[in-house]
């Protein structure tokens, strides 16, 4: 079974450790002391707490006061939530906005840094990679800024081309483009490494001979890069979904003065700050726990979809 | 040093790579070559690392110019000569020493930690054979879908129960190893290390753990290295756990504190921005020594098509 | 133990040396308990939590150059709003601190489970809460009696405005006759927009926060009545509310958000001519624009009264120190020592006692231009006529307030904005 999850096992016989007659006792039972560590503590801080949020969204439970049974109520309440709707809104289309460009971005760089003469190759690889490993908190802080509708350094070439200025940060879709900004910057080389590695692996011949038929580069990115990357791109989508859902430090720094709301309208608040606002906000664990249930079963739907895609994409390969 | 910075290419597997590296590419004839490369290429490359690198340095023109660059019409675009000035007040207005150490001492233990746990449960999902191994190693994956923050209060609860708010265990022991480290490990263990090596070992008398430690760990190192400082950027920049469960000034980590500097009534943005450039500069000074190893570390543990 | 030097590089064996250390867990732990918040020694020192720009160092330094030997380990971080948070995720994790400060609007929740904090009367005698103003200290009381904060302070409303713009605007800049120019919201509007029609700059840096919340601080039944019952859409929260919006039909609003990074910038800059400035927000003022020393002055607020904010000193239960902290409330809260920080730092005594006293009756503060700041702020708070809270007075007012920052930041209908602050009042509210 496990074979289908390792792609790089097939040249290497696995497991086959040579087991001498007598093993001790020892032996038989240590490869379970090496992998006990992530399992312990997967098991108090993973899924001790993925089991105990449904467990915690059937109360109304307040951290320093009272808790009381509610049953399913709290869900009822959600169901009827303008606000979840509207961070469920929130969190779908920031996620468009910033997994597309950054997916489109990518894959342009990547056809580019994959070409064999090219100059100052870890260079440009490297750059790539700056936005990667500067925080969210930091990123934020500063495209807040860049952004602003009065100082920033955008809205003063709006003005000079004589444009009213763009208030990014108040409105639904300008603060929504102005957080997928944010996530495109800070993944698009990341993703681009991940498929220039994938491209790599494409045989060079395929294009030699893709030159010889006199195509295009256009058409070679059409005919050969993109299907050879289409694994690596469900691949992306399903992460940038993952990372998508966790949203959290942007909407929450971009505007300090709104709290935990990104703003008076809620227009950028996004599931994962909702929830954050009812357990450590208003400190209603119950009422955050049942939005950490929908998260999860938007999760299941999205592994479902994946599933579904993937084999479509493995009969089709 | 040297070694180290080349040893994941040199213990990078070959099969099935050739043609991978630059500097192998020049040996291919240049008239046959795939993707001629025109001037826009660049154009489009520069642009790429524009974007990248400006708002960093936006990030430096604002701190180094002190708090009233922030709200400049025409906005400042050179830096100022006042970094060390506004520096001071960063320190003066939040204990900023203690949370960079603080988040030094938690990226780094758990940089140790994934380095080392993650290589030793990925050498047994590789290398040793025990009962249930390919069903634990499923549940593994599994758990790798499933985000941590979804569950955020329950997690705070046990931390509450452990006594452990407000302290940086709270932050270091959860994340000592992780699913997606040993995941990666175990790939990298499976396609370097041969068999009959570990067998060898075997017949002369090694235990599974002096295998692992003497023979595997050392080879595997470089691909450790690596896991490791992507976990310590990882921590170095995580944010919401430790905004849960942080709340007093001397245990911030880097992050908080410039949450806190951005929210304080009567400071301004270039304090906060001057925070934010103070805690990208580690991480951008470990860029520049293991920048290319993380790169390869990244293309290596992509999703091969 | 672990390569504390920049940049990390440890050496391989280093590497691995770490790595084992670092595995047992152990040493992870007890590497960084080392860094939890460390305990004060000495039996009178404490640990004590604050927001920022209300200038409770002060207190601390001088209570601690009175008291040497003391050691208090104040930590003055973020808004008020955010410290609240941080005591009840303290107070939830068993890990609290000594005393904190706790505004206002976030006391009622508190109230809501007074045995997560000490009763000052155990402390203090039945009769603590007998030098503090009446409908200040009832705040802090819950229905049983229990007293659970000590105020320290009060927001009595003034008008902040720019001398020199109002003078380029050619209106009066006097602060009496400025006074005089609004007795009521409508004539504050109006007057708004005469600067507006002279300058073609704003008037005033909002509407919803420098209008509606000062007006909201004015009514005689607010979120809540008598009986803890909803009131929120009672004639005079509608009025507050309508006011903003004429406020912003009259285009006199500057449009930033306050506290908001382009507010601070805008103090200093002359994005605004007005602000409406509870007493504590004078050291803001003065710290964004030192430069402007004299250029601003203070006016009385339209309608003569009001309060936004003040706060309370409140022991946690959990506390390790509580008779240390309660020795510093004691000393620093007593009339005479508010007095003094009235003196020092300019926030409001919570003491009517003191309202009489010739150094805040004839107090000025030379950066507004000399103005009788004691006797502008006293007079805005003695005749208040207290208003019932509740569990959710904070959320109700940031929820009506949004609904007009939705139409002065994000051009929402004004038409709709009554309705949708009262739907989203009740989404909050709703079935909690």
């Amino acid at each position: 079974m496990s074979a289908t999850l390792t792609p790089q096992a097939g040249r290497v016989t696995r497991g086959t450790t040579a087991t001498t007659p007598v093993e001790s006792r020892w032996e038989r039972l240590a490869p379970y002391g090496y992998v006990a560590p992530f399992y312990l503590l997967f098991a108090v801080f993973g899924l001790f707490p993925l089991l105990f949020t449904f467990v915690v969204a059937l109360y109304d439970w307040n951290p320093i006061g009272e808790r009381t049974f509610v049953g399913l109520d709290n869900f009822v309440r959600l169901g009827e939530d303008p606000r979840f709707w509207n961070a469920l809104r929130n969190t779908f289309s920031i996620w468009v906005l910033s997994t597309v460009p950054q997916l489109v971005i990518a894959l342009v760089l990547a056809q580019v840094l994959n070409k064999a003469r090219l100059r100052f190759a870890n260079f440009w690889r490297m750059s790539m990679l700056v936005p990667y490993i500067t925080s969210v908190a930091a990123t934020t802080i500063v495209f807040a800024q860049l952004f602003d509708r009065d100082y920033g350094l955008l809205n003063f070439f709006v003005g000079l081309l004589g444009f009213e200025h763009i208030d990014f940060k108040n409105t639904v879709l300008g603060s929504h483009v102005l957080i997928a900004v944010m996530v495109t910057w800070r993944w698009f080389g990341y993703t681009t490494l991940l498929y220039l590695a994938s491209l790599q692996a494409v045989p060079r011949d395929l294009y030699e001979a893709a030159n010889v038929d006199g195509a295009g580069e256009v058409q070679q990115f059409l005919h050969i890069t993109l299907p050879s990357l289409r694994p690596v791109i469900v691949f992306t989508v399903i992460t940038s979904t993952i990372g998508g859902l966790q949203i959290f430090t942007e909407p929450l720094l971009l505007q300090p003065t709104s709290g935990t709301t990104c703003g008076a309208e809620r227009q950028c608040q996004t599931l994962s700050l909702f929830q954050f606002e009812q357990g450590f906000g208003v400190f209603n664990f119950g009422y955050g726990s049942a939005i950490g249930v929908a998260l999860f079963a938007i999760i299941v739907v999205v592994a479902l979809v994946n599933y579904l895609l993937s084999s479509r994409v493995g009969r089709r390969a | 040093m040297a070694q180290l910075v080349d040893a994941p290419d040199a213990a990078a597997p070959e099969g099935g790579r050739g043609g991978r590296r630059p500097q192998r590419l020049d040996r291919v004839p240049r008239s046959r070559q795939v993707g001629r490369v025109r001037w826009y290429t660049y154009a489009v490359l520069a642009l790429a690392v524009l974007a990248c690198l400006f708002p960093l340095y936006w990030m430096f023109v604002v701190a180094s110019a002190g708090t009233e660059a922030a709200a400049e019409m025409p906005p400042r675009v050179v830096p100022g000569g006042r970094l060390l000035v506004v520096t001071q007040l960063v320190f003066d207005t939040i204990p900023f020493l203690r949370s960079l150490v603080n988040s030094l001492v938690v990226a780094g233990l758990i940089a140790v930690g994934q380095a080392f746990l993650c290589s030793l449960a990925g050498f047994a999902f590789a290398k040793l054979s025990f009962k249930g191994r390919d069903p634990l190693f499923l549940l593994l994956v599994l758990t790798m879908t499933v985000p941590a923050s979804l569950s955020v209060i329950p997690q705070y609860m046990i931390i509450a129960q452990l006594g452990w708010v407000d302290t940086l265990q709270a932050l270091v022991v959860p994340g000592l190893v992780s699913a997606f480290g040993i995941f990666w490990m175990r790939q990298h263990i499976s396609a370097t290390i041969d068999d009959q090596l570990l067998q060898a070992a075997r017949v002369d008398g090694c235990g599974s753990w002096q295998i692992f430690t003497r023979i595997a760990f050392p080879i595997v190192r470089p691909a450790a290295f690596v896991l490791g400082l992507l976990g310590f950027v990882n921590a170095w920049n995580d944010f919401l756990w430790p905004f849960i469960v942080l709340k007093s000034p001397e245990v911030y980590t880097a992050q908080i504190a410039i949450k806190a500097l951005q929210s304080n009534l009567t400071v301004d943005l270039g304090l906060a921005m001057a925070g934010s450039f103070l805690v990208t500069i580690p991480l951008l000074v470990l860029f520049v020594f293991f920048g290319r190893q993380m790169v390869s570390g990244i293309m290596d543990g992509a999703f091969k098509g | 133990m672990v390569p504390h030097t920049q940049p990390w590089r440890p050496s391989r064996r280093q590497l691995l040396r770490t790595a084992l250390v670092g595995a047992t867990g152990l040493g992870a732990a007890g590497a960084t308990s080392a860094c939890a918040p460390q305990a004060p020694t000495g039996p009178r020192d404490f640990t004590f939590w604050s927001f920022t720009g209300i200038g409770q160092k002060a207190d601390v330094e001088r209570f601690t150059s009175e008291n040497p030997g003391v050691t208090i380990k104040l930590t003055e971080v973020g808004s008020s709003q955010e410290t609240a948070q941080a005591l009840t995720t303290a107070i939830a994790g068993g890990r609290v601190p000594d005393l904190a400060l706790v505004q206002a609007a976030d006391l009622p929740k508190f109230a809501l489970s007074p045995d997560n904090f000490v009763d000052y009367r155990t402390l203090g005698g039945d009769d603590v809460g007998a030098p503090y103003l009446d409908w200040v200290i009832a705040q802090a009381t819950t229905r049983q009696g229990q007293v659970i904060g000590i105020p320290t302070d009060v927001g009595g409303l003034a008008v902040a405005y720019r001398k020199d713009l109002f003078a380029a605007a050619g209106l009066p800049t006097d602060r009496d006759e400025v006074s005089a120019l609004w007795p009521d919201w409508p004539g504050f509007i109006e007057t708004g927009r005469r600067y507006v029609e002279a300058t073609g700059n704003p008037f005033v840096d909002n509407a919803a926060t420098s209008v509606f919340y000062q007006a909201l601080g004015q009514v005689s039944e607010q979120f809540y009545d008598a009986d803890g019952g909803y009131a929120y859409t009672n004639p005079q929260v509608r009025q507050a509310f309508d006011w903003s919006l004429d406020a912003l039909a009259a285009g006199i609003s500057a449009r930033v958000d306050s506290f908001g990074s382009a507010w601070n910038a805008g103090i200093g800059r002359g994005a605004f001519a007005v602000t409406c400035s509870p007493s504590w927000m004078l050291g803001t003022i003065k710290s964004q624009a030192p430069d402007l020393e004299g250029q601003w002055d203070l006016a009385t607020i339209p309608n003569g009264i009001g309060n936004w904010g003040g706060s309370y000193l409140a022991i946690p239960a959990a506390a390790e120190r509580k008779e240390a902290a309660w020795e510093y409330v004691r000393s620093v809260q007593s009339p005479a020592s508010q007095l003094r920080h009235f003196v020092d730092a300019g926030s409001l005594p919570t003491t009517p006692e003191n309202y009489s006293a010739p150094e805040l009756v004839g107090s000025t503060d030379p950066y507004f231009s000399d103005a009788p700041t004691g006797a502008i702020f006293t007079k805005a708070v003695l005749d208040i006529t207290p208003f019932p809270v509740g569990r959710y007075t904070a959320e109700i007012g940031t929820e009506l307030q949004n609904a007009i920052k939705a139409v002065e930041l994000s051009a929402a209908d004004p038409a709709q904005a009554w309705a949708r602050g009262v739907r989203n009042v009740e989404v909050v509210v709703g079935d909690l």
